[in-house]
């Protein structure tokens, strides 16, 4: 009973953050071409940074939750998706993190990498919303999706074996040790 | 009180629903009109179908009805397989003798079950009992009606009557997309013909079938979606022909075979190449390596290191003698001229430049 509860309180705060951390990050990035928005840069990018971290940190929360809130979790194709696209909305947001704190408020200065940082943000948020549309669906029978003309079959699903989840997970390790500790320092974009 | 969700589908006792409506403040009769079409005889050991049709009766706005076949309504003990009868499909695919279901907008149904007749010989009977909720219905009290005995004589079977073997179990659903033959196995029978359809269709097809020795493989195609495929076999021996009740089954879809740990594993692996691609991307696009390529410090520096200082008074033969080259060759090539004095003619570059040794307007 408390865990459905608190699934729900914890899942409205991730998917709340993650939507205005995409949103702020697009206007960010618009402002590079908009005049208009270009003074409000700063706030975008302040706004963007904390929502994603907030973000970040319930994510995990609510899948656990989410986990002890169901019979069977992982068990059937709709419920495999969600913590696959979980996992999903996690990883672009921690590369979102990543990219602002590595290369500092500037990095909306920087065409190519202000670029890679709106479509982390844009994954994160998509991401989440295709999820909370999911939970909306079982729970609740509907979702803000609906009103799509199409609704993807999220019933089934492509289940991994094991082993390849093992590469991609040794892959997506040694990746960022490369990128982290073997590959040339990246410093803060200055004015 | 009973539940008013249903029950789901099971072998259940008349008293199931006796002892859970059997208070008349919580019941009350049913004004359904049950009627039930048998055959007045079966060889023991055959298969046989019932059909029960219900009408006219107030439901609930959920429009569940309760259905039960039964041997007798001895209160317990009473359902077919009491009574030795073995219930090869009920009327949901399974083989229940109680079935849940949903009653149409018409408000009439017509559900059958196929069952296996009992292997000793003598008068049996069959009864249907219904229960139900009503839309208007403040009591919550539940709707009963059962029928009176519907008897059916069993006979012995003749000797060397081809039919489906006394083990063999009706296949409730099948996989979409699976055409792998069903199996099939019977007694007494030199050919097996099998006729599919799909649920609706008037119109039958013959199945492909190989086998012997009552032991047969029938090729019915795959089927997708929520559709529900009926059978129909014909067992043979000679030129008598066994033409059984149709038999159906549905189409579900790919059992599912992930789990948590499964589920788990992906999502952080995903999320871990995501992570590892766009820091990658980061040392890619990052302004860092530009700025190395156009900083030539370094490159001088190190070739500075590299090359061996010359001494300065080594040098000076070298650079002028090429420029006094130059300047002689060049000087060599001027023109004079008589009409402008203090002026020379350079022909390679059409024009004119001053005399060095009588520049313009001087006093020679």
């Amino acid at each position: 009973m408390f865990a459905i509860t608190f699934h729900h309180l914890i899942v409205g705060i991730a998917s709340g953050t993650g939507i205005l951390m995409g949103i702020c990050a697009l206007l960010a990035w618009l402002g590079n071409f908009v005049s208009n928005l270009d003074d409000f840069q700063q706030s975008f990018d302040k706004t963007s940074l904390l929502s994603s971290i907030l973000c970040f940190i319930c994510m995990p929360l609510a899948i656990f939750s989410g986990t002890f809130a169901t019979s069977d979790p992982g068990g059937s194709a709709i419920l495999y998706n969600k913590f696959v696209f979980s996992g999903l909305a996690i990883g672009f947001t921690a590369s979102f993190i990543a990219g602002r704190v590595r290369f500092g408020e500037k990095i909306w200065n920087d065409f190519k990498l202000s670029t890679l940082q709106m479509i982390c943000a844009s994954g994160a948020m998509f991401w989440i919303i295709i999820t909370g549309s999911i939970g909306g669906k079982i729970s609740i029978g509907e979702s803000v999706m609906d009103i799509m003309p199409f609704w993807p079959d999220f019933t089934s699903t492509i289940v991994l074996p094991w082993w390849i989840s093992m590469v991609m997970l040794v892959f997506g390790i040694a990746s960022i040790f490369v990128a982290l500790k073997l590959g040339p320092t990246v410093n803060k974009i200055s004015d | 009180m009973a539940n008013p969700g249903g029950e789901v589908d099971s072998n259940r006792d008349f008293t199931c629903g006796g002892s859970c409506h059997g208070d008349p403040s919580l019941s009350a009769t049913s004004d359904a009109v049950i009627e039930v079409r048998t055959a007045n005889t079966a060889y023991a050991g055959t298969m046989t179908e019932v059909e029960v049709s219900i009408s006219g009766m107030a439901l609930s706005k959920n429009r569940l009805l309760g259905v039960f076949l039964l041997g007798s309504i001895n209160g317990n003990s009473d359902t077919p397989s009491d009574y030795d009868w073995s219930i090869i499909q009920d009327p949901n695919g399974g083989s229940s003798n109680y079935v849940l279901i949903s009653v149409p907008e018409s408000g009439e149904i017509t559900i059958n079950w196929i069952l296996l007749a009992p292997s000793e010989v003598g008068p049996q009977s069959i009864y249907v009992s219904i229960h139900h909720g009503s839309d208007s219905n403040p009591d919550n009290r539940a709707f009963l009606g059962t029928t009176e005995g519907y008897p059916i004589q069993i006979d012995p079977i003749p000797d060397d009557y081809p039919t489906i073997a006394d083990n063999w179990v009706a296949l409730e659903e099948r996989i979409a997309g699976d055409d792998s033959p069903l199996q099939f196995s019977t007694v007494n029978t030199d050919v097996l013909s099998v006729e599919w359809r799909l649920a609706g269709e008037i119109e039958s097809h013959t199945a492909e079938v190989v086998g012997a020795e009552n032991e047969w493989q029938v090729q019915i195609p795959a089927s997708f979606g929520d559709t529900r495929i009926e059978y129909r076999i014909t067992a043979s021996q000679g030129e008598f022909n066994n033409q059984m009740p149709w038999l159906s089954m549905d189409t579900v879809p790919p059992y599912f075979d992930g789990n948590l740990f499964g589920a788990r594993l992906q999502s952080i692996s995903s999320a871990l190449i995501i992570i590892g691609f766009v820091l990658t991307m980061h040392m890619i696009l990052s302004p860092r390596q530009k700025k190395d390529e156009l900083d030539q410090i370094l490159e001088v520096e190190t070739s500075e290191e590299v090359s061996e200082p010359i001494p300065i008074e080594e040098i000076p033969d070298i650079e002028p003698e090429v420029e006094n080259d130059d300047t002689e060759e060049y000087n060599s090539r001027l023109i004079h001229s008589e009409d402008n004095p203090g002026w020379l003619w350079d022909p390679v570059e059409s024009e004119w430049v001053a005399d060095p040794n009588n520049p313009p307007g001087g006093d020679s």
